[in-house]
């Protein structure tokens, strides 16, 4: 086999992403998901937690519930994006059927409730993740 | 004490050890939890005891040690927790954290491992004392 022909990939750094979810077990289970397919998964369960990691921590993805209560809604966090360096990527989740249409040109869309497995598939697609696990670092 | 061979003994037997790590600083809170996972550990997170119990009570989810906070929003603190725990889930080891100087008696009465671990604390110190709890689990 000639050198030429063989193509090495360098190993990606994982991207961050910040899953802000009101639900607990919901957020758990979601954040334990991408983990294990080596993604660096941050916290949050509120709106003001959201605001906070967004100002520390460079994010590549954000996940964000649009439905979060009481304290700010998920809204509250992407109109205080533009104020920061927004995430690449904006995925909004809500059980409301309205909310997708608002997000459109912002992000991503997905209705809750969702197959934590749909949510998985749209991260990794957005973030052109490989599938494989021997190409995960 | 390495943090090699901290991973080594998190990861020791057919499962690592699980900790619910319960802080509402969101900052402090992502410290520490990417810390533990780094050392091996699987972690949980919860932003209050109503968050915690939720994650506790959850047929899904098995956890060994909470890591928990005793200053906290909600009508329950790191205590009220720490009682609940005792009283529900007796297998599961609890340390508590805080950065006042009250109530360390109390906490002895409430942790196996003994005395608050006070705030500021360094990571290292978290990672010892869970390895302290989890080493008397498997001895009794």
């Amino acid at each position: 086999m000639s050198a030429a022909s063989v193509t090495v990939l360098p190993r990606r750094t994982p991207p961050n992403i910040l899953v802000v979810e009101g639900d607990v077990r919901l957020r758990c289970l979601v954040s334990d998901e991408l983990r294990a397919i080596s993604f660096k998964v941050v916290e949050a369960g509120s709106a003001r937690e959201a605001l906070t990691v967004l100002d520390a921590v460079r994010i590549d993805l954000l996940l964000l519930d649009l439905d979060l209560q009481p304290t700010g809604s998920g809204w509250e966090v992407v109109h205080r994006l533009n104020g920061n360096q927004p995430p690449t990527w904006i995925i909004g989740a809500s059980s409301n059927a309205d909310s997708a249409e608002k997000l459109e040109g912002l992000g991503l869309a997905i209705r809750k409730p969702y197959p934590i497995s749909q949510v998985v598939d749209l991260v990794t697609r957005s973030l052109n993740w490989p599938q494989t696990p021997e190409a995960w670092p | 004490m390495s943090t090699s061979s901290t991973h080594l003994s998190a990861k020791a037997g057919p499962s690592p050890q699980t900790v619910l790590v319960v802080e509402d600083e969101v900052l402090i809170r992502l410290v520490i939890a990417e810390y533990l996972r780094e050392c091996g550990y699987r972690v949980h997170e919860a932003v209050n005891a109503d968050e915690a119990i939720l994650i506790l009570r959850a047929p899904e989810v098995s956890v060994d040690i909470v890591f928990s906070d005793v200053e906290m929003p909600g009508d329950m603190d790191g205590f009220g927790l720490a009682r609940w725990v005792r009283a529900n889930m007796p297998q599961t080891q609890v340390i508590l954290t805080s950065g006042a100087e009250r109530s360390a008696d109390i906490a002895g009465t409430l942790c196996e491992a003994g005395p608050l671990l006070e705030k500021p604390y360094p990571t290292q110190d978290v990672v010892d004392r869970i390895r302290q709890l989890a080493a008397k689990a498997n001895r009794s």
